[in-house]
């Protein structure tokens, strides 16, 4: 069994950035997989990153990307392009901990071996705003690419009936607060 | 001729901060810290239902999750006077517990360590001498000369690479660099053995808390943890076995490795026992409350203000309630009166950069008017002059095996440092080591009693109330600041510990704890500010988590730039 994580990285209360965990509580809510798989929102992980992704075989990353393409252009970085100095995206204010976890993980050889970044170009990543439709819109082929890779590594993804995603953030009264 | 010289950002994860410096004959002149962010996340609570208020908060920062959900359930609970069943005390206490020595440990081993440990002078080291080091100092069965250079072979690998990949960024080879190549590779050696250790703390956080990094265990008057001793999927004795052996494993490690490796450090930097004071006036909430009213208290709090000593009675005692106001003459908001937090407003007006004028998105909180310093080191002084005897016993121990190594006399007085914050901070993890021990059985007798309540369900009045829950976090005093009007939030304010910290000037020109403990900072080499960062990152600093904020381009780990 291999031991697999798929990580939503981002800010949910900024816009585009919000993507990230938006998409692993969607697949989370469409997809049974087999054992050893685990779907994560991280957030904005500091360094207690380490901890989550320690003996990992593969770690499937899912992150707002700021590369010059289009809005909603779905884009796949390997370990070597993150981890490539500089790194034309932009992920979140706590991008550095991300390379920062793996290159310390690798310290004790517990760094995942693969490490791949689905990225989704974003629009904007504006305080208090829900996801632009572009990209909104985007995250159905995002999560065909995270289950191509998954194929690879033998995992079975079944379909689940009826799965609502929780998205609590989107829930009524949020990103329509007044300016004070 | 004075320099400036600009550290943007300075802390090796975050960024955000950015911090100026004057340097005049060979030390630091003039300071400012400011943050290059803003995000407003006050705004998005209003009008929300308070119950749901923590589940945001904790999306305030990546690194400080846990701690803003707990000073936001507790905000509400103390707008309501709503009691706490005890189960859900000590549940949230272990989490709290867990959570910082977990914090600690990073902060010390992965986020400051190499300030002062020089990794390039490791393959020079001879393993058998570092093992040898350390013997009779402590117990710890990790020491061994094979341990040591298994430790060192990792460097060497690293160098012979030519990828410095997690060290690429250190100030090797610089002049404040002190220490003996055996000495830089013992703390390597811990620094990799801490990576196991933090992550055994942190999954007693999830292991409480359901899920890291985000838990999902808190609720307004209580928790979501259902206690069943014989059932699977709730908190059971199984569960409570394993809390206890993960606990058993961090301990040692903080009490053998961790708190002497910072004694043995500050010794052989004594000078750093001399810079870096900065604001002397303190202050901390007492916390892990031992009853369902919150009147008694395992960590204590209180003010020291030039030298004179209050007790917090109550996590937030009426005067703490009545004297924090937040200036922002130097910070980029609208307004010019220094304002109560419950009336407090977030209301931007960015300029450019300007030491004479705005030039920080942090406010700048003060108490009485002053300028304050929180954290561990804060903690630990109060508990001291207290006599607080937790406080007490661990202090004169890190005190006492200073002295040891150092072969001089250590006192009280030297915490008042860049190093007395590192001491401090190694000092309260060992006090939580014995709480842990504490809470743990607190929790597992209170059930044997039969007692299984988790929670008391609020009810909101149709009027206005107003509440302030603090916690006492691993950078220091937090505290969330909350206004419900008829049941849906009507204000919200965060004042975090690294406001206080590194908060701007205020109107009166006074500068916050960042910029006062930069005065005098020898620097060595301009080009290469490593003192600045000494100093920063003895805060422990967390500017995502102060400025509430968002940034394009938070790329770069450390650059910085002399004008």
């Amino acid at each position: 069994m291999k031991r697999i994580l798929i990580g939503g990285i981002g800010n949910v209360l900024m816009g585009d950035d919000g993507v990230g965990p938006y998409l692993a509580r969607t697949l989370d809510a469409r997809y049974q997989f087999s054992e050893g798989v685990q779907v994560v929102d991280f957030g904005t992980p500091g360094l207690d990153f380490v901890v989550h992704i320690a003996g990992l075989d593969a770690l499937i990353l899912v992150d707002a990307v700021d590369n010059g393409k289009p809005a909603g252009t779905v884009t796949t970085y390997r370990r070597s392009d993150i981890l490539a100095s500089p790194v034309p995206m932009r992920l979140d204010p706590h991008q550095p901990a991300l390379k920062e976890s793996i290159l310390i993980a690798d310290l004790d050889g517990s760094g995942p071996k693969d490490v791949t970044l689905v990225g989704i170009s974003g629009q904007s990543y504006t305080f208090n705003t829900p996801l632009n439709e572009s990209v909104r819109k985007a995250v159905d082929d995002a999560i065909e690419v995270v289950l191509r890779e998954l194929e690879q590594y033998g995992v079975i993804c079944t379909p689940k009936e009826g799965g609502t995603p929780d998205v609590w953030w989107e829930a009524q009264g949020s990103c329509e607060a007044p300016a004070r | 001729m004075s320099k400036r010289i600009t550290v943007d950002p300075i802390s090796r994860i975050e960024g955000h901060l950015r911090v100026d410096v004057e340097v005049e004959n060979g030390s630091v002149s003039n300071a400012w810290a400011s943050s290059t962010m803003w995000r407003g996340i006050e705004r998005i609570l209003t009008g929300r239902d308070p119950r749901e208020a923590w589940l945001f908060t904790q999306r305030f920062c990546g690194v400080c999750t846990t701690v803003h959900a707990m000073a936001s359930v507790r905000s509400v609970e103390d707008a309501l006077q709503l009691e706490i069943p005890l189960n859900a005390q000590y549940i949230r206490n272990l989490i709290l517990i867990a959570h910082a020595m977990h914090d600690h440990i990073v902060h010390f081993y992965h986020l400051s360590a190499l300030d002062f440990v020089d990794i390039l002078q490791i393959p020079k080291a001879d393993p058998a001498k570092t093992s040898s080091l350390i013997e009779g100092l402590s117990p710890w069965t990790g020491n061994s000369k094979h341990v040591m250079k298994a430790a060192q072979d990792k460097v060497k690998a690293v160098a012979a690479s030519g990828q410095l990949g997690i060290f690429t960024n250190g100030y090797w080879g610089h002049p404040a660099m002190k220490l003996s190549p055996e000495v830089n590779l013992l703390a390597f050696a811990h620094y990799l053995q801490a990576l196991d250790y933090q992550r055994r703390a942190l999954g007693v956080v999830a292991m409480l808390g359901s899920k890291t990094p985000h838990i999902q265990n808190l609720t307004v008057g209580g928790v979501a943890n259902a206690i069943n001793l014989d059932s699977q999927g709730t908190l059971n004795m199984d569960r409570l076995a394993m809390i206890k052996q993960s606990l058993d494993e961090v301990i040692p490690f903080i009490q053998q490795v961790y708190l002497p490796d910072v004694c043995a450090i500050a010794a052989m930097y004594p000078e750093w026992m001399t810079y870096g004071a900065g604001v002397t006036n303190y202050m901390a909430a007492p916390d892990l409350p031992l009853d369902s009213k919150g009147t008694q208290f395992d960590l204590p709090g209180g003010t020291l203000i030039d030298g004179k000593l209050t007790t917090f009675k109550t996590a937030a005692d009426p005067i703490f309630r009545k004297e924090v106001v937040e200036d922002v003459a130097h910070a980029y908001y609208e307004g010019k009166d220094a304002l109560h937090p419950w009336k407090g407003e977030t209301n931007p007006a960015y300029n450019e950069w300007d030491a004479n004028g705005k030039y920080s998105w942090v406010k700048a909180p003060r108490f009485q008017g002053k300028p304050i310093q929180v954290g561990p080191l804060a903690q630990v002084l109060i508990g001291y002059k207290q006599g607080h005897p937790l406080t007490v016993k661990w202090t004169n121990a890190a005190l006492a095996t200073m002295s040891k190594i150092g072969g001089r006399t250590f006192t009280i007085d030297s915490l008042h440092s860049t190093m007395g914050r590192h001491v401090a901070r190694a000092i309260r993890a060992a006090m939580l080591t014995e709480l842990a021990d504490k809470h743990w059985t607190l929790l597992v007798n209170n059930i044997a009693k039969g007692d299984l309540a988790i929670h008391n369900q609020p009810d909101f009045p149709s009027g206005t109330i107003e509440g302030v829950g603090t916690h006492e976090a691993p950078r220091g005093l937090l505290s969330h600041w909350v206004v419900v009007k008829g049941g849906k939030i009507d204000n919200y304010q965060a004042v975090v510990p690294s406001t206080w910290n590194a908060s701007p000037r205020d109107k009166n020109g006074v500068r916050g704890p960042y910029e006062a403990s930069l005065m005098q900072n020898p620097i060595a080499n301009p080009e290469q500010p490593l003192e600045v960062l000494r100093t920063i990152h003895s805060f422990d600093p967390c500017l995502a988590c102060a400025v509430h904020t968002y940034d394009a381009t938070g790329k770069q780990i450390v650059r910085v730039k002399a004008l």
